[in-house]
C-alpha cells in the first residue's frame, strides 16, 4: 500500500465512521452533563459539611473527600456498578457512571469552592453579619455568588477533566465514545482513523465547553474596573 | 441605651480589655480614641457580637445579650448598625444593591418601598447619580458613604463607626466626616473610634481615652482636649496634636 493509497483509505473511513459515533458521542455528552451538575450539588454540599465548623460533619466531609481524592476512578466505577449489587444494593449501568463519576468529580469541585471561599475577605462576613443577617443568608446572598466567581477558572478546569474521564465509563459497559471506537476498531481494524475520530470527538466537545466558559467568566467580569 | 459593664476580652494570652464600662445614651456621640493597640476597636467589635467577649454584661434597651442567644444577637445587630475602616460593601452589587440588601434580605421589605429608602438614603449621602455602578468604580470616600447608606437602610438606632476615615485619602476624609456631622445633628446615636480629633473635639458629646484596655480618663470633649487629666492623655494628645 502506498502512502497515497493510505491517505485515501484514512479519509474513507473517517467519513464512513463520523455519523456512526454520534450516539456514543451522545451518551459522552449527557454522561458529562448530569455527572458534572450532579458532581457540583455534591461538591457544594461537602464543602458546606466542611465549612459547618461542627467536628462530626467536618469528619464526614473530610473522610470522603480523602477517600474518593486518593482511590483510582476506575476502581470507585468497579466498585459501585460490580462490587454494590454483592452487598444488595443494585443500581442500573447509566446511573451508576453518572453516579461514579459525579462522587468522584464531587470531591474536587467541593476542594475548589472551599478555595474560593477562603479567599473572600473577612471583611465581607462580617458587613453581612453587621447588617443582621444569619450565617445561611450571608453565605447565599454575600459569599458564594463571589466565590463562585473566583471558582470558575479551577471549575472549568474539573469541567474538562470530568468529559474525558466519562470515557471510563465504558469499563462498565456504558456505548458512549470510548466503547464504540474500541468495537469499531476491533471489528473493521480500521484503528487510526478511528481512533483519530474518537479524539476529534472529545475535543470539540471540551474545546465547546472552553468556549461556554469564558462567555460566563466574562459575565461575571461586570463588576470589575 | 447601651450598657457595657466590666468587659474583659483576651486574645490568646494578650488581655485586650481589661474590664471597661461604658453607657451610651439615645442621641449621644461618644467618640473612642487612644493610641493603636488600646482596644478601641475591639470594644467596638464586641458591642455588635463580631468579637466574642470574653467576661462582661452588654445590655441593649436593658436586655442582657449572650452569644449563646443566636436570635438576640441578631436582633441587636439590626438595631446596631456599624461602618468599618475598610467599607466592605459586597463588590458584586451596584450601590443601590448593596444599600437595598439589608431591609430586603433581613427586614423583608418589599422591593419598591427598599428601593425607595435606598435612593432617599443615597440622596442623603449625595450619591444618587452613582447608584448602579459598582463600587469598584467609586473613590474611597464614596464607597465609604454607600456603606453609611447602607447601615443607615437597617433604620438602626445606633451606628458604631470603626475608623471610618482612616482607609482614606486626606482629601476624602472631609466628605465622609460631613455626612457623620449632617447624622449627628440629626439625633443619630453615635459610637465612633476615630482618630480625627476634629470630630471628635466638635461632634462629640463626651468622650472616652482607652489606654491598654482601660478607659483612662471620660469626659467632654472641653474636659479631654483642653484639660486633660491623666498623663498617657497628655502624652497622646501631644503626639497627635503637633
Amino acid at each position: 500500500m502506498t502512502f497515497f493509497e493510505g491517505i485515501q483509505q484514512f479519509f474513507t473511513a473517517l467519513f464512513k465512521f463520523m455519523p456512526k459515533f454520534l450516539p456514543g458521542v451522545g451518551n459522552t455528552l449527557l454522561l458529562s452533563v448530569l455527572s458534572i451538575l450532579l458532581g457540583t450539588v455534591i461538591g457544594l454540599f461537602a464543602v458546606m459539611l466542611r465549612l459547618s465548623k461542627k467536628k462530626p460533619l467536618v469528619m464526614i466531609s473530610n473522610f470522603y473527600i480523602t477517600i474518593i481524592r486518593g482511590t483510582p476512578l476506575l476502581l470507585q466505577l468497579y466498585f459501585i456498578f460490580f462490587g454494590l449489587p454483592d452487598m444488595g444494593i443494585m443500581i442500573d449501568r447509566f446511573p451508576s457512571a453518572v453516579l461514579g463519576l459525579a462522587i468522584h468529580s464531587g470531591a474536587y469541585i467541593s476542594e475548589i469552592f472551599r478555595g474560593s471561599i477562603e479567599s473572600i475577605d473577612y471583611g465581607q462576613r462580617e458587613a453581612a453579619k453587621a447588617l443582621g443577617m444569619t450565617n445561611f443568608q450571608a453565605m447565599k446572598r454575600i459569599i458564594l455568588p463571589q466565590a463562585f466567581k473566583r471558582s470558575v477558572p479551577a471549575l472549568g478546569n474539573q469541567f474538562i477533566i470530568s468529559i474525558k474521564d466519562s470515557s471510563l465509563a465504558s469499563v462498565i459497559t456504558i456505548t458512549e465514545t470510548i466503547l464504540l471506537a474500541r468495537q469499531f476498531a476491533a471489528a473493521t481494524f480500521n484503528v487510526f482513523p478511528i481512533y483519530t475520530l474518537a479524539g476529534a470527538y472529545y475535543l470539540l466537545i471540551t474545546l465547546g465547553l472552553s468556549k461556554v466558559l469564558n462567555k460566563v467568566e466574562l459575565r461575571l467580569k461586570v463588576n470589575e474596573r | 441605651m447601651i450598657q457595657i459593664r466590666n468587659l474583659h476580652k483576651y486574645f490568646g494570652e494578650l488581655e485586650v480589655l481589661k474590664g471597661v464600662d461604658v453607657n451610651i445614651e439615645e442621641g449621644e456621640v461618644v467618640c473612642i480614641i487612644g493610641a493603636s493597640g488600646s482596644g478601641k476597636s475591639t470594644l467596638l467589635r464586641c458591642l455588635n457580637f463580631l468579637e466574642t467577649k470574653d467576661k462582661g454584661e452588654i445590655y441593649v434597651d436593658g436586655k442582657l445579650i449572650e452569644k449563646k442567644c443566636r436570635q438576640d444577637v441578631i436582633d441587636l445587630r439590626k438595631k446596631v448598625g456599624m461602618v468599618f475602616q475598610r467599607f466592605n460593601l459586597f463588590p458584586h452589587m451596584t450601590v443601590i444593591q448593596n444599600v437595598m440588601e439589608g431591609p430586603i434580605t433581613v427586614r423583608k421589605m418589599p422591593k419598591e418601598e427598599a428601593q425607595e429608602l435606598a435612593m432617599e438614603l443615597l440622596a442623603k449621602v449625595g450619591l444618587e447619580d452613582k447608584k448602579d455602578q459598582y463600587p469598584a468604580m467609586l473613590s474611597g470616600g464614596q464607597q465609604q458613604r454607600v456603606a453609611i447608606a447602607r447601615t443607615l437602610a437597617m433604620q438602626p438606632k445606633v451606628v458604631l463607626f470603626d475608623e471610618p476615615t482612616s482607609a482614606l485619602d486626606p482629601e476624602l476624609v472631609g466628605e465622609v466626616l460631613t455626612v457623620m456631622k449632617e447624622l449627628a445633628k440629626e439625633g443619630m446615636t453615635m459610637a465612633v473610634v476615630t482618630h480625627e480629633m476634629g470630630f471628635a473635639k466638635e461632634v462629640s458629646d463626651r468622650v472616652i481615652f482607652l489606654h491598654e484596655g482601660v478607659i483612662t480618663e471620660e469626659g467632654t470633649p472641653e474636659d479631654i482636649f483642653e484639660h486633660p487629666k491623666n498623663e498617657r492623655l497628655q502624652g497622646f494628645l501631644s503626639k497627635i496634636l503637633v
